[in-house]
């Protein structure tokens, strides 16, 4: 459900970029998704296409990417993927960890004419 | 044309969170956002909480509710400041509605404010509302396999609560395995484990959150 809110915040993002280069037509969106954040792809693409009707975005075309999540150990400094959910370093095993991917609600780009 | 954006699509939250986060810093009041299941005893949870603290600390109330106002009426007894927030069908709160909902509490004579969040354990966990920590209170009800099923919110929240432990008995919860899962994700979390109704707990429930004030 938080799909709608994610939509109608990329929604207002994308109009006001458009609007501010004159844009007649959206026809791109690049987006990024962190895997943690749960986005279920096609319920976001439904909010979004019902938020954007009758706008010069209705015919975007939405480009997602799905992010793992990455981590790195404050100990010994590796960078690993997290299978499973084990937040825990592969190499030293220490739970000393900060976030580098997989948390992202991230427009990178828009394509337009 | 390709425009570059670059840009946290939920920046307008993110900014309006962080700008609650430090008015509160400001004013020495700690705000807990409290997320669950719907059920899973958050209401209950905070009558408890408040029987305990009401005459030694300054506690305000914001009630998350998407269309009643039957939570923020069990609290009523306790002559506390409440502020419902109805979402409407919305299924969180947002930093906007909270820093709105500030606006009615005298902040200088407050020193705990507890945010009952929509029952849900996704949406709630991606918008910062501005708080100290999150709070996940799960029930044994629910089964053992919630910490892997919802991994952002048990990997951030400040302390996890496990609530009705005194109905493991009558259900197929695995104590153990939410242990290991939890531990999995956040090996560092505190976890209580509580029975709102029986009491069990609740005493190193109240030193933990009297630690945080």
């Amino acid at each position: 459900m938080h799909e709608i809110r994610i939509a109608e915040d990329l929604s207002r993002i994308v109009l006001e970029a458009a609007s501010e280069r004159n844009l007649r037509k959206v026809t791109g969106i690049n987006i990024s998704f962190g895997q943690l954040v749960q986005i279920v792809p096609e319920i976001f693409e439904f909010a979004f296409r019902e938020i954007v009707k009758d706008s010069v975005a209705q015919d975007a075309r939405l480009n997602i990417e799905i992010i793992q999540v990455k981590m790195k150990c404050s100990k010994c400094g590796t960078d690993f993927r997290v299978e499973d959910n084990i937040f825990k370093c592969i190499e030293c095993g220490s739970v000393d960890l900060e976030i580098i991917n997989g948390k992202e609600l991230f427009i990178k780009s828009l394509e337009g004419e | 044309m390709e425009i570059r954006i670059m840009k946290n699509i939920l920046d307008r939250n993110q900014n309006k969170a962080k700008e609650v986060r430090d008015m509160l810093a400001s004013k020495k009041v700690v705000m807990v956002n409290i997320i669950s299941s719907p059920g899973a005893g958050k209401t209950t949870l905070l009558e408890r909480t408040l029987e305990e603290f009401n005459s030694k600390f300054r506690i305000g109330v914001i009630e998350g509710d998407i269309t009643t106002d039957r939570d923020a009426r069990r609290l009523q007894k306790f002559d506390i400041p409440i502020v419902v927030i109805n979402t409407e069908g919305g299924c969180h709160l947002d930093s906007h509605s909270i820093s709105k909902a500030l606006d009615s509490f005298d902040l200088d004579n407050l020193d705990l404010i507890f945010v009952e969040n929509v029952g849900n354990l996704i949406c709630p966990s991606e918008f910062d509302l501005g708080e100290k920590f999150k709070l996940a209170v799960v029930s044994t009800a629910e089964g053992d396999d919630k910490p892997g099923k919802y991994p952002l919110l048990f990997r951030e929240a400040g302390a996890v609560l496990l609530n009705k432990i005194d109905l493991i008995p009558y259900t197929n919860f695995n104590l153990e395995n939410f242990r290991t899962d939890l531990r999995n994700i956040n090996a560092g979390v505190p976890l209580l484990e509580i029975s709102c109704t029986k009491g069990d707990g609740m005493k190193e429930w109240f030193k933990w959150i009297e630690d945080q004030i």
